[in-house]
């Protein structure tokens, strides 16, 4: 297990315990935080699991693929953090990960 | 299959291709994607018989003009995934008729497809479909609300085929009265009549030039204007700096109807036809709206309704193939989601699913554009759908009527529902 740490929509941080091989979504959807809608539960077709990634981890982060991307840019909240939490492979580099849930679109 | 003596057999009237010299003779199949063997079972699975153990990623059938056809998800999923050995030059079958298609921009390939992509996107991003949700709704509230009384429906005739339309017309501010007759047009591409490459190439040019035709007037009209339609939004922004050219215009709000008019309308028909067999899965969507909300991609990928094509772009071994520029290759987008080794036990709703995959969307840098508005058409529906029809299921003696083709298609969905007065 991993601890990534989640603010929501209205400031709350909460911290999660995320297993190795789920995404971040995952973990957030799990723990009911019902605000990330992840409505298409990974596939990459939906872009509603957007959060911001604290920047101290972009480094360790996988990079952006072009579906991904687009999503991103189809939404009106897009800043240099933003990712689709489903894209977020739990691991031990993730230790620590701190997200926090972008506005709706 | 047992034939009428009076019958001619459809694949004896079907026209064929002679077999290319590259293709080696083990890999002949005889599919026909318009009339599949076993679709009288129904759409998806007939196209799950041609996925047999061991059938080869590519396979070649000498119908509709001769092409090859990806048999797994890998395949579909890797092919839609590279332009550049896969272009969308030609995208419908037969070739022919794919060659007549004159929409905008399924037929670029990127650099040049972008920036008609990113307009496109712009009409009908997650944001903006947010905003005529409430619009969706209630066109979906008076049409249940018009036959829930009466404990029986069509639902191909009386939902499935109206509702999109609907919602398409409104969000493009088109009269539904012109409704029934873009439908019509649609159709003729998406499942062109003809028994040769050339006839079918007709009825796809008659059904292209008809929905050209229609947007030409509209789109002059709406030019430079102000309004929020999703046609004015898109013909009034700019491609790379410039004003879309009208020629490049009429091809992509041609391509808004022919996408917004045959799709979802089919996708829904299937999705309703097994929830009324299934009634503890209905159950569980009930109880539940979040995973109701959350069920929609699940449906997506057990009811695929698209077989389009890519064009091979180059001279390439690809899979231990020859493959030669300019041969086609259908994408049955069936046979990804339908996939065991992509999704275990597929023909089961499972609405904890992790890791689904499916291609139901396309992919690459085409995938479908509309995506957002499919999913919340699909969630509207069975969230209005299940508050005033709770239970339902088809009527005895149901036989829907599938047909195949780029878009599938499935008639005669008759379902019931108690009422009050006949609480069944």
């Amino acid at each position: 297990m991993t601890t990534i740490k989640v603010t929501t929509r209205n400031g709350d941080t909460r911290d999660l315990q995320a297993q190795e091989g789920f995404s971040v979504m995952e973990a957030i959807r799990d723990a009911g935080i019902e605000e990330v809608l992840a409505l298409c539960g990974g596939c990459l077709s939906c872009a509603t699991c957007h959060v911001y990634v604290d920047p101290a981890f972009t480094d360790v982060l996988p990079p952006l693929s072009d579906d991904e991307n687009e999503l991103l840019d189809s939404s009106s909240h897009r800043n240099e953090c933003s990712r689709l939490s489903c894209q977020l492979v739990v691991s031990d580099a993730l230790k620590g990960l701190a997200v926090t849930v972008a506005p709706e679109d | 299959m047992a034939t009428m003596p009076e019958e001619v057999s459809p694949s004896i009237s079907r026209a064929r291709a002679p077999k290319p010299a590259h293709v080696p003779d083990d890999r002949v199949y005889e599919i026909d994607m318009y009339q599949l063997d076993g679709i009288e079972e129904g759409y998806h699975e007939a196209w799950k018989r041609v996925q047999t153990p061991g059938i080869p990623d590519l396979v070649w059938t000498p119908f509709t003009g001769g092409h090859w056809i990806a048999t797994n998800g890998d395949t579909v999923r890797e092919i839609y995934s590279d332009p550049s050995r896969f272009s969308s030059g030609v995208i419908f079958l037969p070739k022919e008729a794919g060659e007549k298609y004159d929409m905008v921009p399924t037929r670029m390939d990127p650099p040049e497809h972008t920036p008609y992509r990113k307009t496109l996107d712009k009409g009908l991003n997650l944001g903006r479909m947010r905003t005529v949700e409430t619009k969706v709704r209630e066109v979906a509230i008076d049409l249940i609300e018009s036959f829930v009384g009466a404990g029986r429906c069509e639902f191909s005739g009386e939902y499935a085929n109206i509702f999109p339309v609907r919602v398409f017309m409104a969000l493009a501010d088109l009269p539904m009265a012109d409704a029934p007759m873009l439908g019509r047009f649609a159709k003729m591409m998406t499942r062109p009549e003809g028994n040769t490459p050339e006839e079918m190439a007709a009825a796809l040019d008659a059904g292209n030039r008809g929905l050209i035709d229609y947007v030409d007037p509209i789109i002059r009209q709406r030019r430079g204007g102000d309004s929020d339609d999703l046609i004015s939004i898109m013909i009034n922004a700019e491609i790379n700096g410039e004003p879309i050219a009208h020629e490049k215009a009429l091809g992509l709000i041609a391509l808004l109807l022919l996408a917004g008019l045959d799709t979802v309308v089919n996708f829904l028909s299937f999705m309703m036809i097994h929830l009324a067999r299934n009634p503890a899965l209905v159950a569980e969507l009930r109880e539940d709206n979040l995973k109701l909300m959350r069920s929609a991609e699940e449906m997506f990928r057990r009811f695929p309704v698209v077989s389009e094509a890519r064009m091979v772009a180059k001279d390439q071994e690809y899979r231990g193939l020859q493959l030669k520029r300019g041969d086609m290759i259908l994408l049955p987008t069936a046979l990804h989601g339908l996939d065991e080794a992509e999704n275990p036990d597929p023909w089961r709703v499972n609405l904890e699913r992790r890791g689904m995959s499916h291609s139901t969307f396309g992919g690459g840098p085409h995938r479908c554009a509309g995506m957002h508005l499919a999913r919340m058409e699909v969630i509207v529906t069975l969230e209005e759908w299940l508050k005033r029809i709770p239970e339902f299921s088809l009527a005895e003696g149901a036989r829907p009527v599938y047909h195949s083709g780029t878009v599938a298609a499935v008639d005669d969905v008759p379902l019931v529902w108690p009422t009050a007065s006949s609480p069944q």
